[in-house]
């Protein structure tokens, strides 16, 4: 799996990716799209991510990006 | 503006495809070592829809040509924001990607979508790219058309390089999981 901006995240990240790609893999893809085995993984790398993205000074920057994202939200989250 | 526009088919299905697709930048490809980084900001599945919405921060190491580094400056590393959404009923992933470094003088929107192959539905994996690339720096259009050339040139030779690492993702990823069931079965 691809390495963590932060290095000192990648051991949370490499949990949680490998948690994700079973879930995905075994459940999602199944039709178990309620499931949420890797929650707990997630947000112990997610606090570790969000104090190193502030620390670089991106954290702004994202907050920005991610406000632009409800034009593509409303076009890809109907349902088809 | 500029377009860039690809499509391929891969000889794997949705399914593997759409797994595989979130180890794209793994040590099995090799073609795209300039993405150092790949984190996952936020997921959510749409409790309605069942639709898996994944925002992404890529981060690239990538050198510029000379001239563009000496008009702009900057470092060698860049961060690209990626949204996508997974749809699993209808068998589709659409990844919207957008770059935040040098957002002020060039804006580059891509979008790639995953969907079952409209001849081979359950073995092929149809795939479609579509950038477009804008020069947002003031001054000579000369100037803008040059940015926007480098800017397409650069994306085709990644994206040329990506497909073909992605296809050794894909061979890999149906080896290990072959291997895996075949144990889980030799265990049962």
């Amino acid at each position: 799996m691809a390495a963590s901006i932060a290095p000192e995240c990648n051991e949370t990240k490499e949990q949680y990716d490998t948690c994700f790609l079973k879930w995905y893999s075994e459940k999602y893809l199944r039709g178990n799209t309620k499931s949420n085995d890797c929650d707990e993984l997630f947000s112990k790398y997610k606090t570790c991510l969000h104090k190193a993205l502030k620390e670089k000074g991106m954290d702004s920057m994202l907050d920005d990006a991610r406000k632009s994202s409800s034009e593509t939200d409303a076009e890809f989250l109907k349902k088809s | 503006m500029k377009v860039f526009s690809s499509t391929c088919t891969f000889d794997y299905s949705w399914d593997e495809v759409s797994t595989a697709n979130w180890r794209k930048y793994c040590p099995w490809n090799d073609k795209v070592t300039h993405v150092v980084g790949v984190d996952t900001l936020s997921r959510t599945v749409d409790s309605k829809t069942g639709i898996l919405r994944t925002e992404r921060l890529i981060t690239c190491n990538q050198s510029v040509p000379q001239w563009v580094s000496s008009l702009f400056g900057g470092s060698a590393t860049s961060h690209v924001y990626e949204v996508s959404y997974v749809d699993p009923a209808s068998k589709k992933v659409t990844m919207c990607s957008t770059n935040l470094t040098w957002s002020n003088v060039l804006s580059v929107r891509e979008t790639v979508v995953y969907r079952p192959s409209s001849i081979s539905p359950t073995t092929n994996t149809d795939f479609t790219q579509e950038a477009q690339i804008t020069a947002l720096c003031g001054g000579w259009q000369k100037i803008k058309n040059k940015v926007e050339e480098a800017s397409v040139e650069r994306f085709r030779e990644n994206a040329k390089r990506g497909r073909e690492g992605f296809e050794t993702v894909l061979e890999m990823s149906r080896r290990v999981f072959g291997e895996q069931r075949d144990l889980e079965k030799h265990l049962q």
